[in-house]
């Protein structure tokens, strides 16, 4: 069902109250995706991202599923700058699970359409599934459905020429 | 799940702080009179809340004015919160703190709370008559009433200072008996 949706006036909550909520979830979390070692300096460095973005944010929709994935991209880049730092080092649990890079997917979509690229980064990115990201788009859950795998027949396309 | 450590939450505000991230600060302070959340914006302390007060819709008040960028802290707020441990001790006046009245919308409110801030000193009383008085306007005794039981600072700007002419101590935002503890803390009963 399509959503209005007034982007205009935005009542974000304190910053605080979204903290004391989930910051334990978030450290588990970090703890997943940097290990134990780095998690806490991960999530520190993720909940400064978090607040220099806020006030820019379009709606007070998802910020639980926001700030993971804030999390997420600050525990990527910290282990890209040991990488860099140190020539060996123990691989955190994100990178070894799976090849998420956020500048290859960037490239990979950057050429589609708005929409298009919308629904991929809420599909593979943020995990959402097609009635969460109906929901973000404004959409229906079919036309969510329908976006993401047109989206991706697309690039399959594109790839194969 | 362990919870976050107070160490990666103070790190955090300092942080946001130094970076001029925070719309605004607060912390909880035990007191004589209950648990009190104070926010302190850049002007000043912008709210005092009594514990009966949810948190959320306080702090809630405080980012639709001054900013969502709203973070906690007893560090940031070392300075605030010593000179109000130091005021339920029995030594000082909180009226000295910087105040930040946006929260006071409507214009004689406003001046009200100010002069109230300005004049009125730990141990003295004022009538609500004699303080819209002061404020410019002798009549608007109700007026200065109001802007008292709305007052979004208390204790900082010091409402409870404030009683009716006729006698008696009064009515209190906070409730008639936190306003009895502040007067005999003060010697002022």
């Amino acid at each position: 069902m399509p959503r209005s949706r007034d982007v205009t006036a935005v009542a974000l909550p304190p910053f605080w109250s979204l903290v004391e909520a989930h910051g334990d979830e978030l450290l588990a979390h970090a703890r997943r995706v940097a290990g134990d070692q780095h998690a806490e300096d991960v999530l520190q460095d993720a909940l400064l991202r978090a607040l220099r973005a806020y006030p820019r944010l379009h709606h007070a929709d998802h910020l639980r599923a926001w700030l993971y994935r804030v999390t997420t991209t600050a525990a990527i880049d910290a282990h890209r700058a040991r990488r860099r730092e140190v020539p060996v080092d123990e691989v955190p649990a994100v990178v070894a699970e799976d090849t998420y890079d956020e500048g290859a997917f960037e490239a990979l979509i950057a050429a589609l359409p708005d929409g298009a690229q919308a629904a991929l980064r809420l599909r593979f990115v943020d995990d959402l599934d097609y009635e969460g990201i109906a929901g973000r788009l404004g959409i229906s859950t079919v036309a969510a459905r329908q976006r993401v795998s047109t989206a991706v027949r697309t690039l399959r396309e594109r790839h194969a020429a | 799940m362990t919870p976050l450590p107070e160490s990666l939450l103070e790190a955090v505000a300092a942080a946001a702080v130094r970076e001029g991230l925070a719309d605004a600060v607060f912390t909880r302070l035990s007191t004589p009179i209950g648990r009190l959340l104070v926010v302190q914006g850049p002007q000043g302390v912008v709210r005092v809340g009594f514990e009966e007060e949810p948190e959320d819709r306080v702090l809630a008040q405080v980012a639709a004015r001054l900013g969502p960028r709203i973070v906690a802290s007893d560090r940031e707020l070392a300075a605030t919160r010593d000179t109000l441990d130091a005021y339920f001790a029995g030594e000082g006046d909180p009226g000295g703190l910087p105040v930040d009245l946006s929260l006071v919308a409507a214009p004689f409110r406003h001046l009200v709370l100010e002069t109230l801030h300005d004049s009125v000193g730990r141990g003295e009383v004022v009538t609500y008559g004699a303080l819209a008085s002061r404020a410019g306007n002798a009549r608007a005794y109700r007026a200065a009433a109001t802007a008292c039981a709305r007052n979004p600072v208390p204790i900082v700007v010091p409402c409870h200072r404030v009683v009716p002419g006729s006698g008696g101590i009064g009515g209190y935002g906070g409730g008639p008996e936190r306003k009895r503890a502040l007067l005999e803390l003060e010697g002022a009963l």
